[in-house]
């Protein structure tokens, strides 16, 4: 194979996707992590005048009270990455435990923790993450992140279990079994290695979700407490100056609609390159 | 926007926009020059867009600012009026007669009043509404500024003797208040039977509400065919009916940057008038800190009141320093009393036993401004080392956590009412601030013998709670109205909500 035919390949058609989607995802978590040590202004600073449009002083303008937009994008960057990754961990954590019990349990568990996913699916994961926080004394990053973790749990739960049940057919776990392996040695040493690719898929899709229900509880003021920034909840600020400082609500809306996609474009790419390698093999 | 009497409320508190014009005069001379002689279509509807659905038609049931709104002066009449400048004048009472002990007022109403059903009006329906208002059962806010009535004697039909257990001065401003309702009327709730210019003509539930002109009315003939109230649930969707033409006039525009699409624009006209909206910080002032008119004077010095109203409402709006505003007769600038002054406030927490600072949680209402202005707060509180934590509530829980069982530190809220410093007078109310002096004094004004001495009492009061720091009281809100061109003669400053409807005059 030439090597100009490689390059080609390489940005074109799955290749493309992976690389946009890694420079999307990329760019903003370098904005995030840069925000743990610099921003252009202090978070809380109310230094410019009321909406000023974006300017050489401050990137992207500033909001009702004066704060620096950008700076806000930044620190933004960093929650919308802290939720969507502890959600899903949370999510994950929940989901897989549940799931592989699930998938070894008896019929009669195995029934009733299917339909429990089930029933928990057909609640938005938005409006059961609302039910955590409504439960909670008060907003706060943490519960944000806990209402989250529990409303995607089901989603992951139900996955696991299928992927566990696919591998448990297959004949090397039941010539494990029958070579004496305790169930524990069965999860860590066969189960989860053989489902984890696709459980990373999802799990990473499960991310962009987070990070789109994280902005709508900020939207609707259950998200985190000022003075954390969230893009939620600067579109929500923005709402109400959508015509004259239409950048307050173009901006984090965008930055929402990079990171989502962008981790859906990575998923994507992956994914194909996944099945690409398995299909060489 | 809160509005608690819609929460089955005794307060009437809301996010009625509205703005103390200096002076209520200047401002009536913006509307463009209303009807020059028949320059308008006597049959024209006026569509009209609110942010406030009436929840029903009962304002003793619950129904919320919206019912007040479309109702008050339209649909019902008191035995007073509050006019738009906020002076209290006779509606359906001819004559009254008050005795010398100022306990009995002897009304004697007007001739020729029909209800739209048609029967005329006795004094047994008046007497029958007032008590509707001071049933156990009822939720009007105005229950408790009647609860100073001993009896209602109805010796004939025109005349109508309130006996009361003590003097209350301003009895015909809460009678203004009292609808009065056909006493045969049967589910006021969801119909009504009033004296009013405008009879319903169909309630739309969560849409609109029509009223036609009522022919057998016993005043002035409406100057329109009628109005449509066209409710909606956001202010961006009600801006852009008014763009389109789907709605005449908008009763309170909700920020300064909706205003961006009509102020110079020949289409239509901006128009402010006085409000009675004060946003506030208000205290637990029964704990610890706040129990100190240091520390709550050293909080205020703390704020820069000035760039927070123009944060919020750019170039609109007004500082009163107090809770009273220009339309209160016991107005006075006090904006001098305990003014930003970041210094003096430090040296007042040092003083007050604070030099390092405190940390307090700032329920705040999860709808515009609140949310905002508590990060502003957050900020500035931060500079002299108090440390606000915000937790956003729901208007519910504000009702119930704060208004109901008082647990809380602190609270942002707006409050819509006109002459309601009355609030700072009562030690059980939910701010619970209690300085006999002034509980005294407000008591007291009730039983001044003139609105002179009733007005210096009040003054005073007034004062005082300025200089106690009781609340912070951060500014008071814009009344704004956008109508088309073509259209005049609507009220500016729609004082407790009201929206009077038939002097409006459309060109079609």
């Amino acid at each position: 194979m030439s090597a100009s035919k490689s390059i080609l390949t390489r940005f074109s058609g799955t290749n493309a996707t992976f690389w946009l989607g890694l420079l999307l995802v990329g760019t903003i978590t370098l904005t995030g992590l840069l925000s743990l040590v610099w921003t252009p202004y202090d978070l809380s600073d109310m230094v410019a005048g009321r909406l000023e449009a974006p300017s050489w002083q401050h990137w992207a303008g500033s909001d009702r009270l004066g704060r620096d937009l950008f700076t806000q994008l930044m620190i933004g960057a960093q929650i919308a990455l802290i939720v969507g990754c502890s959600a899903v961990a949370i999510g994950a954590a929940i989901g897989v435990t549940t799931g592989i019990l699930a998938a070894f349990a008896t019929r009669f568990l195995d029934d009733a923790l299917a339909a429990f996913f089930d029933i928990l699916i057909a609640f938005p994961t938005l409006l059961t993450a609302m039910l955590v926080v409504a439960a909670s004394d008060e907003a706060s990053l943490g519960t944000a992140i806990l209402a989250l973790g529990i409303g995607l749990s089901p989603i992951v739960g139900r996955i696991t279990r299928l992927l566990t049940k696919q591998v448990l057919s297959q004949d090397y776990i039941t010539a494990a079994r029958v070579s004496g392996s305790s169930w524990p040695s069965i999860v860590f040493w066969h189960i989860l290695p053989n489902i984890l690719p696709f459980l990373g898929v999802n799990l990473a899709l499960q991310f962009g979700l987070a990070v789109m229900a994280e902005a709508s509880l900020s939207y609707l003021g259950l998200g985190a407490p000022p003075p954390n920034a969230s893009w939620g909840r600067m579109l929500q600020e923005a709402q109400g100056t959508v015509y004259t400082a239409p950048w307050g609500a173009i901006l984090p809306g965008l930055a929402i609609f990079a990171l989502v996609i962008g981790v859906n474009l990575l998923t994507d790419g992956l994914r194909d390159r996944l099945d690409a390698s398995r299909r060489q093999v | 926007m809160f509005s608690l009497p819609k929460l089955s409320s005794a307060l009437h508190l809301s996010g009625r926009a509205a703005f103390a014009a200096l002076l209520t005069a200047s401002a009536l001379t913006l509307t463009p020059a209303a009807g020059l002689a028949q320059d308008y279509t006597p049959d024209a509807v006026v569509n009209i867009g609110s942010l406030y659905e009436p929840q029903n038609l009962d304002n003793t049931g619950g129904a919320g600012q919206g019912i007040n709104e479309a109702f008050n002066g339209n649909v019902y009449e008191g035995l007073f009026v509050l006019t738009d400048g906020g002076d209290v004048k006779p509606k359906l009472v001819e004559s009254y007669e008050i005795s010398d002990d100022g306990l009995s007022y002897s009304f004697t109403l007007k001739d020729g009043v029909t209800f739209h059903s048609g029967d005329p009006l006795t004094a047994t329906d008046v007497k029958n509404s007032i008590e509707r208002v001071t049933a156990e059962t009822s939720s009007s806010s105005r229950k408790k500024s009647l609860s100073n009535i001993a009896s209602i004697e109805t010796p004939d039909d025109k005349t109508v003797v309130i006996t009361l257990e003590k003097p209350s001065i301003s009895l015909p401003y809460n009678l203004s208040y009292v609808w009065i309702v056909n006493d045969a009327a049967t589910d006021i709730s969801n119909s009504e039977d009033g004296t009013g210019p405008y009879q319903l003509q169909e309630w739309r539930r969560g849409s609109a509400l029509a009223l036609v002109p009522f022919d057998g009315y016993w005043g002035d003939k409406p100057t329109n065919g009628g109005v449509m109230f066209q409710y909606f649930t956001d202010a961006t969707a009600q801006n852009n009916a008014l763009l389109t033409g789907a709605v005449d006039i908008i009763t309170s525009i909700q920020s300064p940057d909706a205003l961006s699409l009509f102020v110079d624009n020949p289409d239509f006209t901006v128009s402010e008038g006085a409000s009675t909206t004060k946003e506030l910080l208000a205290y637990n002032d029964r704990i610890e800190p706040f129990n100190d008119a240091k520390v709550r004077s050293a909080l205020s010095r703390a704020v820069n009141k000035e760039k927070l109203l123009q944060a919020i409402w750019g170039d609109y709006g007004t500082l009163i320093g107090s809770f009273v505003p220009p339309t209160d007769p016991w107005y006075v600038d006090l904006n001098d009393v305990n003014a930003y002054d970041p210094e003096s406030a430090k040296a007042l927490l040092a003083e007050a036993g604070y030099a390092d600072g405190f940390s307090f949680t700032l329920d705040t209402p999860d709808y515009d401004p609140h949310p905002v202005v508590a990060q502003f707060l957050q900020n500035e509180l931060a500079k002299i080392n108090v440390d606000v934590k915000i937790n956003i509530i729901t208007a519910n829980e504000w009702y119930t956590k704060i208004y109901k069982s008082h647990d809380f530190e602190a609270t942002l809220q707006e409050h819509v009412n006109h002459r309601d410093i009355v609030f700072y007078g009562n030690p059980d109310f939910y701010w619970g601030y209690n300085n006999p002096e002034v509980t005294k004094l407000i008591s007291g004004s009730e039983s001044a013998k003139s609105i002179d001495e009733q007005t210096k009492m009040l003054t005073e009061a007034n004062r005082i709670i300025a200089e106690d720091a009781a609340s912070m009281w951060l500014y008071l809100y814009p009344q704004i109205v956008v109508s088309t061109s073509n259209v005049s003669g609507y009220p500016l400053n729609g004082l407790n909500s009201q929206f009077f409807a038939a002097d409006i005059k459309k060109v079609d």
